[in-house]
Parts: C-alpha cells; structure tokens; sequence
C-alpha cells in the first residue's frame, strides 16, 4: 500500500519534474500509434487505427472529423479518461510517458495538468456557479489540504469568473443561466487550476451561432495568453479559429 | 472536501433522503420500544419477585422445616445476611363476608403465615401495604378527592403491619388487593372500594388443611380473622392470590406448630399415657434471607449453603433434639431468580426472541438505503464521470455515498430513538387512549379531511395532473380507511395485567439497546450505502459523459 504510493508520489514527481526540464523544443503533449477498439457484442469496433498526434506548448490544434470519427475518444484518451488498445502506442506529456500512470499520479493528471470542456458542460446541478468552478481545487488539495489552499484558490476563481462576465452570477445554480453562461462557468472550471492543456470537446455544439462566437472569441483571448488548446470539433468553420487543423478520418489524424 | 459538501447537496435538496430517514427511524423506534417494554417488564417482575421474597429463599415443603429459629440465628450471624424470616406457605379457602345472605362467596388463596416485624426486614412489606392515609400534606394533595384513603386513620396502618386488630387483640389477615371483587382499579392506579364493601372492616373464614408426616390430609380447621388492611405488590397473580396471617396461627391450623412426641409403639404408662420421646419443634415451609448491600443473591446463596450444613451437624449431633431437620440435599436453596425461573425464563427467552427477530430490521434499513441509493448512482453517474474527468479518485467517490450512508443512518437512527421515547414514556396513556372508543370528532375530522382529498383528487384530474390527482386519491383512500378504523373502534385492552402479571406496562426506555440499536442502524444503512458506493467509484467516466 505505502509502496504504490510512493511510486505515485514519484510519478507526480516525475510529471512535475518534466514539467521544469522539458526542453522548449520537445511538444506538449505527444500521441503516438493511438489505438481504441470499441467491443459492440460479438463485433470488434476499431475507432482509432494508429492516431498521431503533437501539440506544443502554447498552441491551439482543431481536430476536424465528422460525426462519429472518434474524435471524443482520441480527446478522452489526450486526458487520460479511458485508456488506449493494449500493445497499441502511448501518451508522452513534456517527453514523459504518461499511458501507464495510475491512481493517484492519474488523478492528479487529470486535476492539474489537463482541464476538460465538453459540449454539454456538465456542471454539477446542486452546485452554484463558484462552487462548479472551485471544484477541482477542492479535489486536488483534498481534505487536509484544502483549509490552507481555500483563500487563494477562491480569489482566483473568483477573478477568473469575473474576467469571464459572470461576477453577480457566482451564486446561481446551473439550471438559472444560459447555455453560453454555463460554458464560461465549464471553462472557468477547466481552468481553476491552472492547467497546462486545455482539452475541449465541440465547445460551441450546443450553442447557437452568436454564443458560440462569444465562447471561442472567449478561447482565443485564453490562447493568446499562453494556453495549449486541442479542440475537437465537426464544424470547419469553427477549426477555422485554431492556429493549426488536424483531420481525423478513418481512425487516424492527418493534416 | 468536495466529498462532504456533495454528499451534503444530495442530502438537503432532494426529497428521497428524507424518505429513507424516516423509514430507518421507523425501524430503529420499533426496536426501541418493543425491547425497552420487554426490558422493562423483566426488571419489574424481578424486582418484585425480590422485594416480596427476599435474596434467597430456603424452601422445604410440606412436612416443614424444623429448628427454624437456630438456622436463622445462624444465617443472621452470617456477614452476607441482613435480616431472615420464617414462613408458612400453603392453600386455603376463604369464605367472603359479601354477597348479603347466606351464599357467601368462596375463594381459594396463597395462604402465607408470616411473622411480621422479621418479614418488613426481609421484604418491605410495609411498602405494599395499601390502605393507609396520606403522610403529610404534598401526598394528600396528590390523592383525588373522592380516595377513601383521605379518611383513614393511621391506626389501620399499624394493624396491617403487626397483622393484629387492634381493640380486640386478634390475629389479623392482610389480603391481596385483587383477592376480593369489592376494589375497583382506577386508570390513575388507585382504588375505590365497590358495593358499600370495605374490607378492612370485614371479617372472613379462613380454611386450612393440614398434612401429616405421613402425607395424609388431616381434618380441616377454619378459623375467623379480621382482615386488617389489604396489600398491592404490582404483580398481578400475587395480588389476586394472595393473603396473609400470623405465622403461629398459620402454624396452628396446619398443625405445625410446637408439640410432645409421643412413643406411641411403647407401651403405655401407668397413668394410661404413651412415654413421652421429645419436644416437637414447630416448623416452617420456607426461610427467607435478604442481603447485606452490595452481596449480590449468589454470593449469599452459597453462605446460607454452608449456614445450613452447619445447622445440620449441629442439629444431629444435639441428643437433646429428637427430630432431626431434613439432609442438605433435601432442602432447596435458591436466589429469588432461581426460584422465580419459571416466570422470568420464558420472558427473558421471549425478550431474546424478539431481538432476533427484530434484528431483521436492520437488514430493512441496509436494503432500502441500498435501493434508494442505487437509485441515486444512476441519475447521478454523470456527475460521478465529471468528478473523475477533474481528477477525483475513486476512494473520493466512495467516500461520498459512503458519508450520505452515514448520515442517514445516524440521522434517522437518533430520530427513531427520540420517537421510541416520546412513545415510551406515554405508552400507559396511549394505551388508555386505544382502550376507549375513538371520540366522535376523530372519525367524523377523519371523513371531513377524506372529502377534502376526495375533491382534491377531482380538481387535479379536471386539471389534467394524473400524478396529482392520484396523490390526493390515495390520501382520501388513507383517511377513509382511518375514519372507518376509529368509527368500528371499540376499547381494546391490550396489556391484560391477568396476563403480564403487571397492572401498568413499563415506560422505561432501556437506554443500552437504544444505543445497540442506533449503532446497528449506523453500520448497516453504510452497508447498505458501500454497495452502490462501490458501484459508483466503478462507474468508467467515459461511458458516464457519453452523450447520448
């Protein structure tokens, strides 16, 4: 027990570690031979056949692919929410492997290095606005932790909503605010740790075509301070915004 | 962190949580009570079986123990005893001074013949003694106005205790409050006295039939007593029962009183009498011995154990005593619970039973918190897939339905014991309540609110709301059904005391199986809460956020 979580501790180590050596050359994040098969009854479902993949630090990449392309998987595979084909290749995030790290080097992964947007912003419904966007702070300092962490991440939240419009929001619940609202208050929480990766997934599906402008005029300003952006999305004029397109067409990115 | 403040949210903003408290606290009440009244009638049976025999009971039946006074001046020298006494048990029938005319009424009793001032040390008789009037004014202000006990002079006290009328001197009988049908129990616990009859100025006949050495019945003797007061142990089948004379009279009727013996196999004397052999002690049937404080029963059993050898060698090794007392093993030496093991032994196994049983409860709490949380895992998988996709581990999540397993549990568990209590402690008017007929305003209140819910029902389904309208139909279903109760409700008497031996029933909650019980509803709603717990850390997020 105490032996799995020294070697998780070291991983986190290691990730921070990384983190500080990476060589400015070296991508973000680097894919590498990605295979998913989906088992659907008797039939194996191949959705990714080898997919590449590099983003570096600082970039905005758009994954164009059509519906079904498998587009949420290569992205849930980006943040370590399900895991590649075994014998298929691996996930390097600033030159280090990152496929093979569990429990809690995973989860601290997902807590602080990688924040997720999604199309339907899955915002917690008992949960107002702050609360929605504290989370993940409350999540990566734990119990102990979270007394002495709780000032500091409040007031960068706090500031984080109010850049994004939604100060006299903050006490609202999620079913009182509007689609794009709610989308600001998914991002603010993608951010409210500072992540190094933002991993956003058809951001502007489920808005119409001014909030949707708003939202991704909201993503360039992020972009423009430094954030990595790998967005998948089926609209090309939505990829259109990204410094760079990739395709992803029968389980593999091209372009 | 997050853990407490979701499982927080999941409680206070959803009704379903309330449900499963309130069906746990229903549990763990019914534990409460029921095992609490069956404590509680346990402790009232031993106590009295204590305070009216004493810790530990010497008992030869029959032929009568002889030498009585030596072995209770030997049991008394014992540190462990504080106080021993003699007495007679035996059968009798008793003529009553009612009704007018020459067919009085006969009954048969539990005759004990007791030697007064060493009895009140053994057994606080004088507690039970019922006639007497108010001490002082706070407990005459606490006796209704109409008590016959206001008008009592202290004299009938005294006479009860030295089982004597006073002005003529003569030997008194003190009888079981319910031996005759003159008293009437009232709802309060006191009496009033039926027919113009009160006892303690009545005389009644008295028949005993003695048994000789040989165990056959001798010639009936009767003697007349005045009944001097009238007793209330609480126990039903004593006060029914039972009646009290002095020991030497009961001793005399029984021939077991003090005598010559005679050889009646020598021939005679020259004066025509048989050669005497020896004295003839008088005997008793039973020696009760009471403890010291802090000797417990057992303790004290086996010191009257050894008294008793004791008093046997010393009794055959006497040439002067030509009656021998009986051998150790002939004689019974038990604690009062031995001797009352054929009362307290059912009840206890009774009581034993009935936490078995109602263990099972516990297995009801465990299941419904599973289902309603089962419930909950899947409407809320998604916010589960969304806590890991930030980074919340499983144990994290866990730990949230975990906690709203241990909440519910503690929550619901403290509110049954609240409600086990709150019932409890009035379970004796309760239960004057169910024995009465529902009052008129109740059944017609009943039907009035059932119209109410009926036309409720009407409005909904004019509205169009299936769902409202059946609500209200089953609440005007409910009510009619309750109205229908309390109209056909007549009386019902419940704790028959000809049954539970005790006139009111106990309303002490039995405080360590309420906590056993809280506790047990503790461990079993977060049983029943680890198994969707465990399914909800399982739970893959990716499939959780799947779209579609």
């Amino acid at each position: 027990m105490s032996d799995a979580k020294n070697k998780n501790t070291k991983n986190e180590n290691a990730l921070t570690n990384a983190s500080a050596n990476a060589s400015a050359n070296a991508p973000l994040l680097h894919a590498r031979d990605l295979q998913k098969t989906y088992r659907l009854g008797q039939v194996n479902v191949p959705v990714l056949r080898g997919a590449d993949f590099a983003i570096a630090r600082g970039e905005w990449v758009a994954i164009l692919g059509s519906s079904g392309s498998g587009k949420s998987t290569l992205l849930h595979l980006l943040g370590l929410l399900d895991e590649p084909d075994p014998l298929s290749g691996g996930l390097w995030f600033e030159g280090k492997p990152v496929t093979a790290l569990r429990g809690t080097a995973r989860n601290h992964y997902r807590n602080r290095l990688v924040g997720f947007v999604f199309q339907f912003y899955h915002l917690l419904p008992e949960l107002n606005v702050l609360e929605n966007s504290l989370l993940p702070c409350k999540v990566g300092a734990g119990l102990m932790g979270w007394p002495s962490a709780r000032a500091a991440a409040r007031q960068r939240t706090i500031e984080l909503l109010h850049g994004f419009g939604l100060s006299d929001r903050l006490n609202h619940r999620p079913r009182e605010l509007s689609g794009g609202e709610r989308q600001r208050v998914a991002i603010a929480r993608a951010l409210a740790n500072q992540p190094q990766l933002l991993l956003a997934d058809e951001p502007t599906g489920n808005l119409d075509a001014r909030t949707g402008g708003e939202i991704l005029d909201m993503i360039a300003q992020l972009h423009r301070k430094g954030l990595s952006i790998a967005m998948v999305t089926h609209d090309p004029a939505v990829a259109a915004r990204a410094d760079r397109i990739v395709h992803l067409t029968d389980g593999k990115v091209t372009g | 962190m997050y853990a407490f403040q979701l499982a927080n949210r999941y409680l206070t903003s959803r009704i379903i949580p309330v449900i499963a408290v309130a069906a746990v606290a229903l549990c763990v009440a019914l534990v409460v009570i029921v095992v609490s009244v069956m404590s509680g009638f346990l402790d009232m049976l031993k106590s009295s079986g204590r305070t009216l025999m004493g810790d530990v009971v010497i008992n030869y039946p029959v032929r009568g123990l002889p030498w009585y006074d030596e072995l209770i001046s030997t049991i008394e020298a014992l540190p462990e005893a504080a106080a021993a006494t003699a007495l007679v048990d035996t059968y009798g029938l008793i003529r009553m001074p009612y009704p007018q005319g020459s067919d009085k009424e006969i009954v048969t009793a539990n005759v004990w013949g007791i030697e007064p001032k060493s009895f009140e040390r053994v057994t606080d008789f004088s507690k039970s003694l019922y006639w007497k009037p108010a001490h002082d004014e706070a407990a005459a202000k606490a006796m209704a106005p109409d008590d016959p006990r206001l008008s009592l002079s202290p004299q009938i006290e005294k006479d009860g205790l030295s089982l004597q009328q006073s002005g003529t001197n003569e030997p008194g009988m003190v009888m079981g409050i319910h031996v005759s049908i003159v008293n009437d129990r009232l709802r309060d616990g006191t009496y009033r006295t039926r027919y113009g009859w009160f006892m303690p100025d009545q005389r009644v006949t008295l028949t005993l039939v003695p048994i000789s050495g040989k165990g056959t019945v001798a010639e009936p003797r009767e003697r007349i007593f005045p009944v001097v007061n009238e007793f209330r142990s609480g126990v039903y089948q004593i006060d029914k029962n039972r009646v009290m004379i002095p020991l030497t009279e009961a001793q005399r009727l029984l021939r077991l009183d003090a005598g010559t013996l005679y050889d009646m196999e020598a021939p005679p004397n020259a004066d025509g009498s048989q050669p005497v052999l020896g004295k003839s002690p008088a005997r008793v049937h039973r020696v009760l011995v009471r403890a010291k404080l802090g000797v417990s029963p057992d303790v004290l059993r086996e010191a009257v154990e050894v008294a008793y050898e004791r008093f046997y060698a010393k009794a055959m090794a006497d040439q002067s005593k030509v009656v021998k007392p009986p051998r150790r093993d002939m004689v019974s030496i038990l604690t009062w619970e031995q001797h009352l093991r054929d009362l307290i032994g059912p009840v206890e196994k009774e009581r034993e039973m009935m936490r078995i049983l109602f263990s099972i409860v516990y297995l009801v709490c465990a299941g419904l918190v599973l289902s309603i949380f089962w419930a909950i895992v899947q409407e809320k998988s998604r916010d589960i897939g969304i806590l890991r996709s930030i980074g919340a581990s499983r144990p994290g999540v866990l730990w949230i339905f975990l906690q709203y397993g241990l909440v519910i549990g503690m929550v619901g568990g403290l509110v049954g014991v609240g409600l086990g209590y709150i019932v409890i402690h009035n379970i004796n008017a309760i239960h004057e309540v169910i024995g009465e007929d529902a009052p008129r305003w109740s059944w017609i209140a009943a039907f009035a609110c059932s119209v109410v819910a009926l036309a409720m029902a009407l409005r909904g389904a004019f509205c169009g709301s299936i769902l409202r309208s059946l609500l209200w139909m089953v609440t005007a279903l409910t009510l009619m059904i309750v109205g229908v109760g309390l109209l056909a409700h007549r009386g019902t008497l419940i704790w028959d005391p000809a049954v539970y031996y005790f006139s009111s029933i106990p309303d002490k909650v039995d405080w360590l199986t309420a906590a056993i019980t809280w506790v047990g509803a503790v461990v079993f709603s977060v049983l029943g809460a680890s198994v969707p717990a465990a399914k909800a850390a399982d739970i893959d997020p990716v499939k959780a956020l799947r779209y579609e």
